[in-house]
């Protein structure tokens, strides 16, 4: 039997954090981008476009993040897809994360007065260009704060990837907690990398919001 | 490709998981929503140190993974001598989740009643409780109820993950099936399809709810 | 690890996620791919000691694993391990993430429908193990009590034939589930294998779980897809020669402590 120490355990977790920080990332940044997208083709206020981003969101938002995790890593697979326990760990989050931001996103733009649109298309600039100059600029102000909070949603859903095998975080330490059966220990120990991963997220994200409330 | 009729000897197996998720929910919701309360409360109006060890519960709550909480409650504390069912610690679980994360949504919402309301309540001579529960909560949940709605629904959504720990709910009552008929695409499908229903009901139920509660608005 | 792989990786992964739509649906030879490839993908397990769990590196080693390397090394081809839990070992290889499944894997005729069989390279008997305290000597003795089990395991499906509906069955996702399951005392009965019990009592001597009666024999086979004759039957012929050559004995001596059992594998 091998004994594992302290320092073994937590080398362990930190080689797994890694995964954990590099998938949040990569989850992230496929998430904003596909909420880019979406954004656009909601503004574009094409009906069909619309009820497809609705219909995104709704189902995205509507069904749990390990259903869809599953549905991406064994069920693609079923239908002839081949796809990696990583590749469907980024999808999945790629897509969960992407129909928050939509809607958070969309609280943002909404709030600015519907006359800046009118305003910028009277000053002869087109859709993207108002989108560009005019909307983007104050929105992204307002959603910056929301955005960074929702990120601490997206690091604790990578810990989901645990149970399509993909060795992260929370995998490492069932897999410690097995070799070393010792639980409380493990698990605190994972809890507080998580902790600390998270919170100077959470930490920001309320910084941002009261600065700009207090700036208003 | 897509065979579906592979599902139906289970439909048995997929009532139940569905029954067991819908009771989590029902619990831990009641059960979350008032912790919430209680602690949004203490958190607003309370000494800073009752202040900041609810802060405290909050923040670790908010910032680890519902799994790790899980697995901490399941496997990590029958090694200092509290044992629970799979069922109790997935309730658990689920209860201190909303807990922390309504504590924060409904103390927003207190945040929003002006300074006046409190001091026109003393002058009439109601007590702090009296004032709380009679003047201020209810419009102060008002304001936040979607983002309550909204939150109570991705417990349930989250509440997936008991399965996890053989809780036998809608996503354990899945994999079974899928571990017996090696259908994973169409029993996943399918589960994902009653988890958006539930979704869907969840916030209908919630609205009809709020109109119920909130309709002292309407002054005839 | 290096941030230097991890960063190759990463560019990797955004390379597969662009080609992820584009994913190739190509029926061949399994062997041919192999051979062509010089890598065979072997699905082991990471938490079912002796046959694989994680040493300190957090990498699989055990009986299954040299199994696997023995295997690679007969067909010149470097070896790929990919750590899978038994309700997931089957779909790996339906869905092409892996070649062979070296996993302890027990044969029923559910599973014969769905994947072929190699000729077995390991003997195991399963049995219902536990507490000293509970006295349980048949399955109706089991009536008001609960037992944990690794969900599609040969196990589970072995237990709720015999099982009267009196009978709470807990799964779990994985045999690491399972375990924890036990050894936090959550359960005080589990269906699993012999050598899996006998590694707990190793680890854990005050928790030992004793033997309370035997499931099924279920000796290990290598599990391939359906219809890939050519490479079935140089599997088979690679684990004739692991028994003559006395590699299968050699490997039994290193994880089991003991040489495999008289006219096994005969």
């Amino acid at each position: 039997m091998i004994e594992f120490s302290n320092i073994d355990i937590i080398r362990n977790l930190l080689i797994a954090t890694q995964w954990t920080i590099l998938l949040s990332l990569a989850a992230f940044a496929g998430g904003i981008t596909v909420a880019l997208l979406l954004t656009a083709a909601r503004l574009n206020k094409t009906p069909l476009l619309s009820i497809f981003v609705r219909i995104y969101v709704e189902v995205f938002q509507g069904t749990p993040l390990l259903m869809q995790m599953f549905l991406c890593f064994f069920g693609l697979s079923m239908i002839s897809i081949e796809i990696s326990a990583w590749n469907a760990a980024a999808l999945s989050l790629t897509l969960f994360t992407s129909a928050f931001l939509v809607e958070i996103w969309r609280g943002c733009i909404d709030t600015l007065p519907k006359g800046q649109w009118e305003a910028s298309r009277c000053l002869g600039l087109s859709f993207l260009q108002t989108l560009r100059y005019i909307i983007l600029p104050q929105a992204i102000k307002t959603a910056l704060a929301p955005s960074i909070g929702f990120s601490v949603q997206v690091v604790k859903g990578t810990a989901l990837a645990s149970v399509i095998g993909f060795v992260e975080l929370t995998k490492a330490g069932s897999m410690l907690n097995n070799a070393t059966f010792e639980p409380f220990k493990v698990f605190t120990f994972v809890a507080i990398i998580y902790f600390i991963l998270c919170y100077p997220l959470s930490w920001t994200s309320k910084f941002l919001e009261k600065k700009f409330n207090a700036s208003r | 490709m897509l065979n579906f009729s592979d599902l139906l000897p289970y439909t048995d197996q997929f009532l139940k998981g569905l029954l067991t998720t819908v009771e989590l929910t029902l619990y831990s919701t009641l059960l979350g929503l008032i912790l919430g309360a209680v602690l949004a409360t203490a958190r607003q109006y309370g000494s800073s140190l009752v202040a900041g060890v609810v802060s405290v519960y909050v923040e670790l709550i908010r910032n680890t993974p519902f799994i790790v909480q899980l697995f901490f409650i399941f496997f990590g504390l029958p090694s200092i001598g509290v044992m629970l069912s799979p069922w109790q610690a997935g309730m658990i679980a689920m209860v201190i989740n909303l807990a922390a994360y309504s504590t924060e949504i409904i103390r927003a919402g207190l945040g929003t009643t002006p300074k006046g309301q409190w001091e026109a309540a003393k002058v009439l001579g109601l007590s702090f409780k009296q004032t709380l529960l009679r003047v201020v909560m209810v419009p102060a949940v008002e304001k936040i109820y979607p983002a309550l709605t909204s939150q109570c629904i991705i417990v349930m959504l989250g509440s997936a993950v008991l399965s996890q720990i053989s809780v036998p709910d809608l996503t354990y009552a899945a994999n079974l099936v899928q571990s017996r008929n090696f259908r994973s695409f169409e029993s996943y499908l399918i589960t994902a399809g009653l988890y958006l229903l539930l979704a869907i009901l969840m916030r209908k139920a919630f609205n009809m709810i709020g109109r119920r509660v909130f309709s002292y608005r309407v002054i005839k | 690890m290096k941030f230097k792989n991890i960063f190759k990786k990463t560019l990797l992964i955004a390379a597969s996620l662009a080609t992820l739509s584009a994913a190739n649906i190509v029926q061949a030879d399994v062997l041919q791919d192999i051979k062509d490839r010089k890598v065979l993908r072997v699905a082991v397990p990471q938490d079912f000691p002796p046959f694989g769990s994680v040493g300190l590196d957090l990498k699989p080693q055990g009986i299954d694993i040299d199994v696997a390397q023995y295997i690679a090394d007969k067909m010149s081809v470097e070896l790929e391990l990919i750590p899978v839990t038994s309700a997931n070992r089957i779909p790996y290889l339906q869905t092409k993430k892996a070649d062979l499944v070296i996993s302890s894997l027990g044969k029923n005729p559910e599973r014969e429908k769905a994947i072929d069989f190699s000729t077995p390279y390991a003997p195991f008997f399963l049995g219902v193990f536990g507490d000293k305290e509970i006295q349980v000597k048949s399955a109706d003795d089991l009536t008001n009590k609960t037992v944990g089990v690794t969900r599609g395991a040969v196990e589970d499906l072995e237990l709720e034939k015999i099982v009267s509906s009196n009978t709470t069955i807990q799964r779990f996702e994985d045999n690491n589930t399972t375990l924890s399951a036990y050894l936090s005392g959550q359960v005080n009965l589990i269906a699993t294998g012999n050598l899996v019990a006998a590694e707990i009592a190793k680890k854990q001597p005050n928790r030992a779980p004793e033997s309370k009666f035997m499931l099924k024999e279920s000796p290990c086979y290598i599990g391939m897809m359906k219809d890939e004759s050519a490479l079935q039957s140089e599997v088979n012929s690679i684990i004739a020669a692991a028994f003559s050559d006395g590699t299968l004995n050699s490997i039994s001596m290193k994880w089991l402590k003991a040489p495999l059992p008289e006219g096994f594998g005969a």
